[in-house]
């Protein structure tokens, strides 16, 4: 191969990462659309695309009024839309921190359960869940705000028992994470034990779901995951530079304790304001950065954004089928997200883990 | 002029101190090697020159600037590691990896530049990896990672480059490439090297400074001839070595011989008849049993001399190539009447030295345990016309005991050792009790 192949090939790479995004960007806006369409009440799908038209200032003009009926107006904007943002939200904010996660840890195996950051979670809301269901404080359910309380401070307890002098080792934290999620999951055992008649609340949470998600909810995650979002690509080179060890990655010029406890701070927040609307949605943080990884290769520049977004599709689409499987049955039973993420993704990932093996290449 | 000012530096991981008053000065193309046992702060000391683990005591001074003062990216600027072995979380393409070299050199939300490539180009053909700059990091061959490593120091552009056991698991072919490489550097373009060296022989051929590290401290610093030498390696490493110049690469080499051992308990003494290389391996196996050993005759040259110079045996010697006279002869017999057994290795006899047998045979009527090593048939040894193998027979009538190798002698050694404890036991005892 001539050397100049080289070169123009590592450029053009920069490139096809652009497409790539704009290629996902695509997909996901269809998915949402098409997602619009997922339901028991059935909607015509030009009705779908009125309603939503109407709410793009430039569009409202040109809609046929009548495409426009104030029920399934409401279908759309108040229940199915919500539900689809809080996927793609949720979907993202699980996705980016799992990438966040795992090149902090150099392992692949790495997720919000290894700092104890979903275990807080269910800490927090299984808590708020037993003594405290139904209270709101400054418009925000109590379980939301217990989890995402129980996610950070959870990140912080381990952090600071894996803190040896001024350094805080990966394998340290790594251990005590694992010693802290064992203990915090017992405390949610007991919780479930003596929950009673909460008991069906608590598991619901705990497998995680978008069955009520409000408005009100998705906003007051939004800031957090996407300003943590943004600040965490700010690192993105410094995650590839941590593959190569702390050591040389501190030789190369990183400050790694301050990269450090900044990616992992940011990854606990996107993570606990994710799954404190949510509920524990397994298998997105662990695998779909994995699974990008496989197909794009390691290079956290485009890994974290094309992981971001396809977090996103594959959370929605998982909550699409969530929401039509069931329905044969009994129109209002539902299956919660957490249990097709894992059902569906698991496999998926087998044969393409199969397929692949160990080449990352582009 | 780059200088690299190591001063006083003293390291403590918890209470333990790791390093103590650490000093030295480095200029522009020095290859400093840095020397000594496990644990003794080597690789410490790299860490805190890297600006990894802040000293407690001392500056490190990079130009005139000290390295903890300055930013991360702006020492990486200047200083490039290469830790002895890279395990790489992902499978990042070699040239990604070269590329992260010119991190400290890019800022945030900069992408790689044409003229980071043609950076990375030069010091991957440097390192001859740019064959494999599109295959993945960890699919390469240890020595290949290790080259794309040394490729990523070198993109960094340092001044200074430091390595930890950079060969640690390479072949012989991939070190004198790769040592070969930074020797280039540092000699042509003024790079200033810090390596880290188990291989005291591939210390000796490439540095021209030496650090002597013994328990944290500066045992011994400053040119490699001053510092590599056989008293200080004994002292630090607990090793007896020889250290020579090469003939053919005109470099020092170090041959350990053997570990120091702590002093044995003192045995008898014992008088090795050899010559031609036969008592060489002998000798040092009788003195790491604790034997104390004399030799005699052996004319100066002859390999068992130069062996018995070399572990300081008393010896009593003849001219080179010349026929034992009665002289020696004589010095020799005083030197056997001293000891307290004779050993006669398997080496050939011939007019020059038959008197050595004729010494055998004295030493047994004078009732002296004497030993034969009967490795190689007397007939293919004996260039005497039958003399020798007479007095070789004659020796075993008179009660000499034949052993086959020295194996068997050390046993038989150690009966009669302690048969000859129990005789001068016993004898005593009767003295005292006929004084009484």
């Amino acid at each position: 191969m001539s050397k100049n192949d080289v070169e123009t090939a590592y450029f053009r790479r920069t490139s096809r990462w652009k497409l790539l995004l704009v290629l996902l960007i695509v997909a996901l806006v269809i998915t949402v659309i098409l997602s619009l369409n997922v339901g028991y009440a059935q909607i015509p799908f030009a009705n779908i695309l009125a309603i939503m038209s109407k709410q793009i200032p430039f569009l409202s003009g040109t809609v046929d009024p009548s495409l426009v009926l104030p029920m399934e107006s409401a279908i759309i904007l108040q229940i199915r839309l919500p539900r689809i943002i809080a996927g793609v939200v949720v979907g993202a904010a699980l996705a980016s921190s799992g990438v966040v996660y795992q090149g902090v840890f150099k392992n692949p195996m790495a997720d919000s359960y290894v700092l104890g950051v979903s275990a807080g979670a269910a800490v927090g809301a299984s808590f708020s869940i037993l003594f405290g269901l139904g209270s709101v404080v400054f418009g925000l359910s109590l379980t939301q705000v217990a989890a995402f309380l129980g996610a950070v401070s959870a990140m912080f307890l381990v952090y600071n028992i894996s803190r040896v002098g001024s350094r805080v080792p990966v394998t340290t934290l790594l251990l005590c994470g694992i010693a802290v999620n064992f203990f915090l999951f017992a405390v949610v055992g007991l919780m479930e034990v003596i929950a009673g008649d909460e008991l069906h609340a608590i598991v619901f949470w705990l497998v995680g779901g978008f069955s009520n998600v409000l408005w009100r909810d998705i906003w007051a995650i939004l800031p957090f995951v996407v300003v943590g979002i943004i600040a965490v690509y700010i690192y993105a080179r410094d995650l590839n530079l941590m593959a190569l060890g702390e050591e040389t990655a501190q030789n190369l010029g990183v400050n790694i304790e301050r990269s450090k406890l900044v990616l992992l701070v940011l990854a606990s927040l996107i993570t606990g304001a994710a799954v404190s609307v949510s509920g524990l949605i397994g298998f997105v943080g662990l695998m779909i950065p994995h699974l990008t990884r496989l197909v794009i290769g390691p290079d956290h520049r485009i890994l974290l954004p094309a992981s971001t977004i396809t977090g996103a599709i594959f959370l929605v689409v998982c909550d699409d089928i969530a929401r039509v499987v069931a329905t044969p049955f009994a129109s209002t039973l539902e299956l919660p997200v957490g249990i097709i993420t894992m059902l569906a993704g698991a496999p998926f990932f087998i044969m393409l883990f199969r397929r692949k093996k160990q080449s990352y290449a582009l | 002029m780059v200088l690299l000012n190591v001063d006083g530096v003293e390291c403590r991981y918890g209470s333990a101190t790791v390093l103590e008053d650490v000093s030295l000065s480095v200029k522009e193309g020095d290859f400093v090697g840095i020397i000594g046992p496990n644990g003794s702060g080597k690789t410490t000391l790299l860490k805190s020159i890297s600006r990894v683990l802040k000293p407690h005591k001392g500056t490190i001074l990079l130009d005139k600037d000290d390295i903890y003062s300055l930013t991360g990216s702006e020492v990486a600027k200047q200083l490039a590691v290469v830790p002895q072995d890279s395990v790489i979380g992902f499978s990042f393409l070699a040239l990604d990896v070269v590329l992260m070299g010119r991190n400290p050199h890019m800022s945030r939300f900069q992408m790689e530049s044409t003229k980071d490539l043609s950076i990375a180009r030069r010091v991957m053909e440097l390192t001859n990896t740019w064959h494999l700059a599109e295959r993945p990091i960890n699919e390469l061959s240890g020595g290949e990672r290790q080259r794309v490593i040394i490729a990523r120091a070198l993109a960094q552009e340092p001044k200074v480059l430091l390595l930890d056991e950079p060969m640690t698991h390479l072949d012989i072919i991939n070190q004198l490439e790769i040592m070969d490489l930074v020797k280039d550097l540092c000699s042509k373009q003024g790079l200033i090297v810090l390596a880290v060296f188990h291989d005291l022989n591939m210390a000796a051929r490439y540095c021209n400074l030496c650090v002597l590290l013994k328990s944290g401290k500066v045992f011994s610093t400053g040119r490699l001839d001053d510092v590599l030498t056989s008293d200080n390696i004994k002292t630090v490493f607990r090793v007896d070595a020889i250290v020579q110049r090469h003939l053919v690469t005109n470099s020092l080499y170090v041959i350990p011989m053997s570990r120091l051992k702590s002093p044995p308990v003192k045995k008898c003494s014992i008088h090795l008849i050899c010559g031609a290389g036969t008592g060489t391996a002998l000798m040092k196996i009788l003195l790491e049993e604790g034997y104390t050993v004399t030799a005699g005759v052996l004319n100066v040259l002859d390999t068992d001399f130069e062996t018995a110079e070399f572990l300081k045996i008393p010896v009593t010697t003849e001219a080179p190539f010349s026929p034992i006279t009665e002289a020696a002869h004589k010095a020799n017999m005083d030197m056997i009447a001293k000891a307290s057994m004779v050993v006669v290795t398997s080496v050939p006899f011939g007019h020059g030295n038959i008197q050595n047998l004729e010494a055998a045979r004295q030493a047994l009527e004078k009732k002296i345990p004497t030993f034969v090593i009967d490795e190689v048939p007397i007939e293919k040894r004996d260039f005497t016309q039958g003399k020798a193998t007479e007095l070789l027979v004659e020796l075993k009538l008179k009660g000499a005991s034949f052993v086959k190798n020295s194996n068997e002698l050390l046993s038989k050694l150690s009966v009669s050792e302690d048969r000859l404890k129990l005789l001068q036991e016993s004898s005593k005892k009767l003295f005292e009790h006929l004084k009484s």
